[in-house]
């Protein structure tokens, strides 16, 4: 339980290496392998997009000539890009919304009232990623243009297309946050105090799974900055497809840009993950 | 401060049935134990006095009044938990207050009424801490101060020791009681010890299988079970041949006593004798034979066999015992003031398979 337990002191050290070591070897090769099979390919982009030099003479002699990030704001000062950005934040914020809106109360329900409920509701929000795309787009497409056909006009109409995409994603870290606490417990101490459901939701269980929503939320978010098969059927520009578009022009500039939004996506899931790290050894010790 | 009556709850999760005829009366301001082996009904049938479970068939009632469709919230009554549920984003003193807040009582009476639950339970030192800040047995205090600050008719406890260690156990248990007697509430406390149980009840409640065995003070549980299960379960029991003589007297080693059911008169029947309730004589010419000693402090046990005959188990005091070496020759006689056993089987096996 405690993450800075030291090692029995009786033991010698020469044995605690020893015992350690044949697994760490094979660890360490795998980590490294794993990193030479992303950073080669990365690298190769960084020096594409960033060295201004002409492809052909990118050999390993001038890895440090020319670096430039030129190419990276002509792309930020696109205004093309400018406005996809948005609109991918904006859908960003607005996929959240609705993926929480509708997975917390089912989740959180379904938790404290049915928990045999639970397997079916994990296997329902698997069926986004059973169904390929393009059958969601044709489908929702086809009933929407006949029924209201004003909606799929809007670049919202992705949003209800990313809270469904997102749902495996959602429903498992709040579920697992809702594990975490024993939410089901708390639920009936609150009740044995005469709390209602919503104030036991709002005072008691949502302030405690902090750590599972800003992770369903990151994840979220992730997928929304990277998904291009939903806004490229359905003809809409969002930061993803417009990256795509803008590198025809413009290759270098297209490339940087797209390593730099690759960049802060995985640093800003980085920083979820610690920040649920610290949290989540404070909620377990809690439950226990 | 509330009677409470559970009668004829019935409760089966799917094909395994829970609770069967479970009925139980508590007194006013009574602590009644329930206890059993695990599987045994006692925490389902908690459970549906709280309301967190639905019985298939029966009554809760409190004071009279039927209470058995009221969902948990409307019941005012406290609960503390095995791992205790306290809500981990509340400090000790959040915790106590939440049950206040919910019924919306003024800030000030919120305050007064925690800093009263803060001192009975001896937590001035922690009142600010968070739960995951606190000990085991520190944090049950506050589970339990939780559910009394709300002034419940009945505490509910389920099994509120289970988690903590030994020492810890034993205090809390009493810091439980003396609380207990002190606002006087209608307690319920489920356990799978019976020492927990027999020290701290009222009354206690043995049941097996989703029956209530018998519902009775530790003391008379002890001397007085009602039938083979509480006698096995509670303590330990030396399992004696004894003959049935006329209407309810038994012939057990060399005296004749009370048991409490009758058999027919000349056949032999089992029935159970405490290992306190054993005396040794030291004869050469006995036919038993002192096999092994074990030291408990006040009292020491010693294993008595006999070829051909179950092992016997005597309760000496200490002092006494030591004039019974391991190998010795004694003989065996239930004591002086042994007046009542109970009866394990009252009939031979044959003739009860033939009936």
């Amino acid at each position: 339980m405690s993450k800075n337990a030291a090692p029995p002191a009786d033991v010698p050290r020469h044995a605690r290496w020893r015992s350690v070591r044949p697994a760490s070897v094979v660890t360490s090769a795998f980590l490294v392998i794993v990193a030479l099979y992303f950073l080669v390919p990365m690298l190769a982009m960084a020096r594409f997009a960033f060295q201004n030099v002409p492809m052909a003479l990118l050999t390993p002699e001038k890895l440090l000539e020319g670096w430039s990030f030129s190419g990276l704001w002509t792309a930020l000062s696109d205004p093309g890009i400018i406005s996809a950005t948005k609109t991918s934040v904006l859908l960003v914020v607005f996929a959240i919304a609705l993926n929480l809106a509708l997975l917390l109360p089912l989740a959180i329900i379904t938790e404290v009232h049915n928990p045999r409920l639970r397997p079916v509701l994990s296997a329902v929000t698997l069926l986004p990623w059973v169904i390929p795309p393009i059958a969601l787009v044709v489908g929702v497409a086809a009933t929407f243009r006949a029924a209201v056909p004003w909606f799929l006009a809007s670049d919202f109409s992705l949003v209800p297309f990313y809270a469904l995409w997102a749902m495996p994603f959602t429903y498992r870290a709040l579920d697992a946050g809702l594990q975490a606490i024993s939410a089901r417990t708390l639920y009936e101490a609150a009740r044995t105090m005469g709390a209602s459901l919503t104030t036991i939701i709002a005072r008691v269980i949502i302030p405690n799974i902090g750590a599972a929503i800003a992770a369903a939320s990151a994840l979220t978010a992730a997928m929304v900055l990277g998904e291009f098969a939903f806004a490229s059927l359905l003809l809409k520009t969002t930061l993803p497809t417009e990256m795509v578009n803008y590198q025809r022009g413009d290759p270098r500039g297209g490339l940087a840009l797209a390593l730099i939004v690759m960049i802060l996506t995985a640093l800003a899931l980085g920083l979820v993950v610690r920040s649920l790290r610290r949290r989540g050894l404070t909620v377990h010790t809690a439950g226990m | 401060m509330a009677t409470v009556e559970m009668v004829g709850i019935r409760k089966a999760f799917g094909s395994s049935v829970a609770l069967e005829d479970f009925t139980v009366r508590i007194r006013s301001g009574e602590l009644v134990c329930l206890l059993g082996p695990s599987g045994c009904g006692k925490t389902t049938a908690l459970r549906i006095l709280a309301g967190l479970e639905k019985a298939d068939g029966g009554r809760v009632s409190v004071e009279g009044l039927d209470i058995s469709d009221d969902p948990p919230e409307r019941r005012r009554f406290g609960m503390v938990f095995q791992d205790y549920s306290l809500f981990p984003n509340m400090t000790a003193r959040q915790n106590i207050e939440f049950g206040l807040k919910v019924q919306k009582k003024d800030a000030a009476e919120r305050r007064s009424i925690v800093d009263r639950m803060i001192d009975v339970t001896r937590l001035q030192a922690h009142a600010d801490k968070y739960p995951h800040q606190m000990s085991g047995g520190q944090r049950q205090r506050v589970a339990l101060a939780r559910a009394i600050a709300t002034a419940p008719r009945v505490l509910l406890l389920d099994e509120p020791l289970s988690a903590l260690d030994a020492q810890v156990r034993e205090t809390l248990r009493d810091e439980i009681r003396r609380l207990q007697l002190d606002i006087g509430v209608t307690t319920v406390f489920v356990t799978h010890d019976q020492h927990e149980a027999l020290a701290i009840a009222d009354r206690v409640g043995v049941m097996s299988n989703g029956r209530l065995e018998q519902l009775a003070p530790p003391r008379e549980l002890y001397e007085r079970p009602a039938n083979s299960f509480v006698a096995s379960f509670i303590g330990t029991v030396n399992q004696l041949p004894a003959i049935a003589l006329q209407s309810d007297r038994w012939q057990v080693l060399n005296r004749t006593v009370i048991g409490n059911e009758a058999g027919t008169a000349g056949t032999e029947g089992i029935v159970a004798v405490r290992p306190e309730h054993i005396a040794l004589d030291g004869s050469d010419t006995g036919l038993w034979t002192i096999e092994s000693t074990s030291f408990l402090g006040p009292m020491t046990r010693l294993v008595v066999t006999q070829p051909g005959h179950h092992p016997l188990l005597v309760d000496l005091a200490s002092s006494e015992a030591v004039a019974f070496p391991v190998g010795s020759r004694v003989q065996v006689r239930l004591r002086d003031d042994v007046g009542q056993v109970t009866v394990l089987t009252a009939a031979p096996i044959a003739s009860r398979m033939s009936s």
